[in-house]
């Protein structure tokens, strides 16, 4: 098993038992994404105010809700079109509220370079979930690119944690512009294959 | 006729274009080089606004020097 598989098994142990509270509970799971958000902001206000281990503290309990809500989904039988329309929606606001809490503090600090990495970091997360749902409007799948949003989410833990958020923007920010790039180039691919086989 | 890429050349090509699952070793390998980059890159590099200091890159250059 690799390491970063054995870290999911962990971590699947307590949420297992959230998983199981909830669908006990019958809470709908479009409630659990809105929740998600909702602390999510929490968290975006902590980053702000620059109190960073609280932000990661935050996060944390804003992102079980992030995960359970598919997985209570599945087991409550309330798997829906619109409900996984709401959860991309929801999760777009909470990234973007992350972000903003950051660049609301870079500009308190007067930061302007970290206020521009922070919103270019932002443009390409933003770019890297849109690249995917337009080209799946046209091709079959668009999964490629290491940077999708719980690497982005960990990544942000991690950089509240260690207060490491500085590299941390470095590194979304780099990997978005290649997880962009990826899907651009695959969608381009797949679609040229598709003219030269109908050719 | 396609000449074959070298070993080099398609490392840095796949690491660009990413085609790899989670839990995979190539998964494993990137998650290790960014943890590095995040936890040994010496803030003062990167002109942190929020850390400073050399951070344990610096520490180990320091004691090099």
């Amino acid at each position: 098993m690799t390491f970063t598989g054995l870290i999911g098994r962990v971590f699947m142990l307590p949420l297992r038992l959230i998983i199981n509270t909830c669908v006990r509970l019958r809470i709908h799971p479009n409630t659990l994404t809105f929740i998600g958000v909702l602390i999510n902001i929490a968290a975006a206000w902590a980053l702000a105010l620059g109190k960073f281990m609280t932000a990661g503290l935050i996060m944390v309990v804003a992102n079980i809700f992030d995960f359970i809500d598919g997985k209570v989904a599945v087991e409550l039988g309330e798997v829906s079109q619109f409900g996984g329309f709401w959860d991309s929606v929801i999760d777009r606001f909470s990234d973007l509220s992350l972000f903003i809490g950051l660049i609301y503090l870079y500009a308190q600090l007067g930061r302007t370079d970290y206020v521009m990495i922070t919103a270019l970091a932002m443009m390409f997360a933003i770019m890297t979930s849109y690249t995917r749902a337009r080209a799946e409007s046209i091709i079959k799948k668009c999964k490629v690119g290491f940077m999708e949003r719980p690497e982005r989410i960990v990544l942000f833990m991690i950089g509240a944690f260690t207060n490491r958020m500085a590299a941390v923007m470095w590194v979304i920010l780099v990997l978005s512009v290649f997880t962009v790039a990826d899907r651009i180039i695959l969608t381009y691919r797949e679609l040229r294959d598709a003219r030269q086989v109908a050719a | 006729m396609k000449r074959a890429a070298s070993l080099p050349a398609r490392v840095l090509w796949n690491a660009f274009y990413w085609t790899y699952e989670r839990a995979t070793w190539q998964y494993d390998l990137m998650v290790v080089a960014i943890l590095a980059f995040v936890w040994l890159t010496p803030p003062d590099w990167l002109n942190d606004p929020m850390a400073s200091g050399c951070g344990p890159l610096g520490w180990v250059l320091a004691q090099l020097r």
